[in-house]
């Protein structure tokens, strides 16, 4: 068995709401390994978001373990969870989420910033590159308003990669994109799969898994189904 | 050549900034009116401090000053000299008569030197002339030249001993920055030789024995302990010679406007830290605003690497820039604020500012607390914002938890009324926190107002007040003392004197219980800090002064005294009943305290029963002035009563018009008066804009909300009048609490004032025309930044709206 890069031990997590307790997931176990591309489906409620949420660190579990690049995620604080954020993965979101006085550039020179892995050249040098890489090089210095949501959601994973990350975690990524667009965004995050990017994607659309060499599908917060597709 | 790459978080940084040009203007305005004030009043304190301490100190005044009742000649002086613990002396004499003025007769003190005088002590600048002045001529202290209206050049009537009125040429200027202005205290100031003493018809006499005194090293000193122990001494030793010595005085070696300077200006500085502190709160709750629009971005930086600490970073980076801008254009006005302020103070003190830039220290302190304060203050909202997590960021779930706990159950029980009124509060308290700055920051401003107007409209009521328990029209001072009879025979033939009561006011020294003198502290201008004892009938008609602890004069009772609010201080506040030990004329008399009085413009004065000085007197004498009610008084008919009495062998030496008394209380606070309303108007500024940012940011947010009620059929004209309803609302709200909180601060800075000028808190008087002003004010600052905030909300389509980020 290959060492997973993404390792989720009996995960729950409860939300307190005014009306009662809701869990939203229930003790979910699940590995992801480099080079694999995970398609989370699943109706509105099933608990897609949630997870990705536990596995990006941004909310933290009711009770297991979440081990990303070696790292436990329980443990760490705001800003130790921002590090291997940082460090370890990329997050898309399905409203791509640039931040809009930033140009498409400066976008994706954020995370290095934020990270000082490398000087204001190498910085600005790995963006063009990654703009070249999903096809919006052109784009580079306008501001992400005057961009069609595909062009966005291209440069919403050129930051996601700007820290070559090992992980791409993306949310609804073609929820806001017209077919052919999603399509090609889709292409992009299974040859960046092949390329080693373990990438875990939550969808609702099935034809979207279709991408995917994995597919796991949430009903009621718990895997009701893991079906591995080997390509 | 390539410009340098910025970081893509600078880049944001400067871009945010632009972005919201509006509420950065704002915030850079808000600050740099507080650093405006804030700046002025340190650079002018700093002014005052530097030049009144080194102008007072260049005229070497005496450390102490000896009243020999038969005067210091050659022999004594030199004697006085040889001294181990006199560093120097002096003998000088002061002649206090009057000078006739646009036809009325003010208060003229002479201060006469010998022509051999080296001037070494107490000395002045010659500013035009010569000293010594001419045979029988003077030279005007420089502030008296404008109050006697004459020039140098031109001549003055002096009143002669005998009353008549003599010539005396003015030969120039000087400036004696130890007196304070002639215009203030309504008093001439001249220099002048023994020749125009002897040509007025006075004895010359140099009874005033002044010195400067040596440690016990030899060294000059003016430590206060080692001043009061050598004029002690001295004053025994020429007692033990057989020279009688009146009074020993030995005032502390500062201006006698200095403490009132200092603690003015230290009231001034505290309005105008809170005025700072307040625009700081402005910027806080601004920069809260536009963190929550931002909070979106928040969570994508956080997903994207950035730590809390990035993020505060970040958002405090940019509140420096702005305070950093604000203050940046906030010095030159200080400056120019802060010299105009010091000349006028300065004018108060009788000093002149010199055009010395600010310290680095001062401006350094001006440039800390106008980055400093405003970022201190806003990492508040900086950390809360910072902190908080990706998820809550993402999903702006502080959104969705708006109105959670008390304040939802508050806002599921508002109903009825007008709807959009209902709707209005409910909106304002979806967000509790920001509706508590705004009103804060906007009842603030508002108190802080209300409490500059209200002390200002306290000063003239107690002054009012004050003068009101003095009913008679004019106190006529005589030369010397003078008999009842003589004095009833002057008013039996006067139809225009309706009530006059005669009394008898003589300069006093506080004594030990054992009868020792003790020093006093009067200035070298004679007047300040001068103690009196005045005989006045118990049963006076003329006034009616309100008594604050004890008892008035009981009648028949001559073993009785009474003090005014100033004498109990000075004397240590002594207990009712215990012993009051006065030195007059060098013979010491004890009283029993037997009541405390508020008296308003009136020096230091013990109050004993008619007769009780009539020993000091001599025989058949029995008042020193007279107070008079006249019908019609004008400085005329007071006047021509004054030479009348001069006629009939009683020479007035001072007329003090009870009108004359209100100008001079007037002129000693009114820059310090006017300089708290100018800081309340800040204040007022401050808080309305206040108002106007958070009603700008709570449109700003509420954008798309705006957009599904219009979606839903709401027109723009309802949008438009929720948004103004709520304005008014907070507005009114603020202008409530602010006049509540108006209350302690009026009485915190009414007592200050108070007690700087007679040792009194003034009243509380509310203003009633400043509640209207500041109602005015908060409710059209609310109705114009809600119009503006209304306009900009009704212009949005619905798509523009709904599509809001």
């Amino acid at each position: 068995m290959n060492t997973a890069i993404i390792e989720a031990k009996g995960i729950t997590k409860v939300y307190s709401l005014a009306a009662g307790d809701f869990t939203a997931l229930r003790e979910v176990d699940l590995r992801v390994e480099a080079g694999e591309f995970l398609a989370v489906v699943g109706r509105s409620g099933s608990g897609k978001t949630t997870l990705l949420n536990l596995l990006a660190g941004i909310d933290r579990a009711t009770a297991g373990t979440v081990t990303v690049n070696g790292t436990e995620l329980g443990p760490l604080g705001e800003s130790g969870l921002a590090r291997a954020r940082s460090q370890s993965i990329g997050l898309v979101f399905q409203f791509f989420q640039l931040l809009p006085t930033l140009t498409v550039r400066e976008n994706v020179m954020l995370p290095m910033d934020f990270a000082g892995l490398s000087s204001a050249a190498q910085r600005r040098t790995r963006a063009t590159e990654l703009l070249e890489r999903v096809g919006i090089a052109e784009q580079a210095d306008k501001l992400p308003s005057t961009l069609s949501g595909g062009q966005q959601q291209r440069a919403a994973i050129a930051r996601a990669l700007a820290n070559d990350p090992p992980v791409l975690l993306a949310d609804e990524p073609t929820g806001n994109l017209d077919s052919a667009t999603a399509d090609s965004v889709l292409a992009l995050f299974a040859a960046l799969a092949e390329s080693g990017k373990a990438v875990v994607m939550v969808t609702h659309d099935r034809d979207a898994s279709g991408f995917a060499n994995r597919t796991v599908t949430l009903t009621d917060g718990r895997v009701s189904a893991d079906s591995a597709v080997l390509v | 050549m390539t410009r340098p790459e910025l970081r893509p978080r600078t880049v944001k940084l400067v871009r945010d900034l632009r972005l919201n040009s509006g509420r950065v203007l704002v915030m850079v305005i808000a600050i740099a009116v507080a650093v405006t004030g804030f700046g002025a009043i340190l650079i002018a304190r700093e002014a005052l401090v530097r030049d009144a301490a080194s102008a007072y100190q260049s005229t070497n005044p005496a450390a102490a000053t000896l009243d020999v009742a038969d005067g210091v000649d050659a022999a004594l002086l030199a004697e006085i000299r040889d001294r181990d613990d006199i560093d120097d002396a002096t003998a000088r004499q002061i002649v206090s008569t009057r000078v006739l003025v646009d036809g009325a007769w003010l208060p003229m003190r002479l201060f006469i030197a010998l022509p051999g005088d080296d001037l070494q002590i107490a000395r002045f600048e010659v500013e035009s002339g010569e000293w010594p002045a001419s045979a029988g001529g003077l030279l005007l202290e420089r502030a008296a030249v404008g109050l006697l209206e004459t020039e140098v050049g031109q001549s003055l009537t002096i009143e002669g001993a005998d009353g008549s009125s003599i010539d005396v040429a003015v030969d120039g200027r000087v400036w004696d920055a130890a007196l304070p202005p002639a215009n203030q205290e309504r008093t001439g100031y001249g220099f002048a030789t023994p020749a125009l003493v002897e040509r007025l018809g006075f004895a010359v006499l140099s009874d005033q024995l002044l010195v400067t005194v040596n440690d016990e090293f030899g060294k000059p000193t003016r430590d206060q302990a080692r001043v009061d122990a050598v004029a002690g001494s001295v004053s025994q030793w020429l007692q033990a010679e057989g020279y009688a010595v009146h009074e020993v005085t030995a005032p502390p070696y500062r201006h006698p406007h200095q403490n009132q300077t200092d603690t003015v200006t230290g009231l001034l500085i505290a309005f105008a830290l809170a005025s700072l502190a307040l625009a700081a709160i402005l910027v806080a709750s601004t920069l809260g605003g536009m963190l929550a629009a931002q909070s979106r971005q928040i969570g994508v930086m956080k997903t994207v690497g950035a730590s809390t600490g990035a993020i505060v970073r970040l958002y405090a980076t940019l509140t420096v820039v702005v305070a950093a801008i604000a203050t940046a254009l906030a010095l030159v006005p200080a400056w120019l604020a802060g010299s105009a302020l010091a000349t006028l103070v300065g004018g108060i003190l009788n000093i002149d500012i010199a055009s010395v830039p600010p310290s680095a220290a001062t401006l350094a302190m001006i440039v800390g607390a106008g980055i400093a304060i405003p970022l201190v203050v806003a990492m508040s909202p900086i950390v809360r914002a910072a902190r908080v997590t990706v998820r809550a960021a993402l999903a702006d779930l502080e959104l969705r938890s708006e109105g959670v706990g008390r304040f939802a159950r508050l806002l599921g029980r508002l109903g009825g009324g007008e709807r959009a009124t209902v709707l209005a509060v409910r909106n304002l308290l979806r967000r509790p926190r920001r509706f508590i700055a705004t009103v804060g920051l906007l009842a603030a401003g508002g108190a802080l107002f209300l409490a500059g107007i209200n002390a200002s409209a306290a000063w003239s009521t107690w002054v009012d007040e004050g003068l009101s328990k003095r009913t008679y029209d004019a106190q006529l001072s005589f030369e010397g003392p003078v008999s009842t009879e003589d004095l009833a025979t002057v008013f039996a033939e006067r139809d225009d004197v309706t009530t006059w009561e005669s009394l008898v006011t003589l300069a006093a020294s506080p004594a030990a219980v054992d009868g020792s003198m003790l020093v006093q502290r009067i200035y070298p201008d004679g007047g300040h800090g001068v103690f009196a004892v005045t005989a006045i009938d118990p049963e006076t008609q003329l006034v009616h002064f309100d008594v604050r602890s004890g008892q008035w004069l009981p009648p028949g009772d001559a073993g009785a005294v009474v003090l005014n609010q100033a004498a109990a201080t000075r004397l240590g506040d002594p207990a009712l009943g215990s012993t009051v030990s006065l030195s007059i004329e060098g013979q010491v008399q004890q009283w029993s305290l037997v009541g405390v009085i508020d008296e308003v413009a009136g020096p230091a004065t013990a109050y004993v029963s008619t007769g009780a000085l009539d020993d000091v007197l001599g025989q058949g004498r029995s008042a020193t002035a007279v107070r008079v009610v006249m019908d019609g008084a004008t400085p005329d008919s007071i006047e021509a009563l004054g030479q009348r009495l001069a006629a009939a062998g009683m020479p007035v030496a001072s007329t003090v018009p009870t009108t004359e008394l209100r100008t001079a209380i007037d002129q000693h606070v009114t820059v310090f008066i006017a300089v708290l309303v100018a800081l309340a108007l800040l204040m007022a500024i401050i808080g309305a804009l206040g108002l106007a940012s958070s009603m700008t940011v709570s449109v700003i947010e509420r954008t798309r909300e705006f957009g599904i009620m219009k979606a839903i059929g709401a027109p723009s004209t309802v949008v438009a009048r929720l948004v103004l309803t709520e304005g008014l609302i907070t507005g009114f709200v603020g202008f409530g609490l602010a006049t509540l909180a108006s209350l302690p601060a009026s009485i915190l800075v009414g007592s200050t004032l108070g007690q700087l000028s007679f040792g009194l808190p003034l009243p509380l008087v509310i203003s009633g025309a400043a509640i209207g002003v500041w109602l005015a004010i908060a409710l059209l600052s609310a109705a114009l930044a809600s119009a503006s905030a209304a306009l900009r909300s009704a212009r949005l389509t619905v798509r523009e709206s709904i599509s809001y980020q």
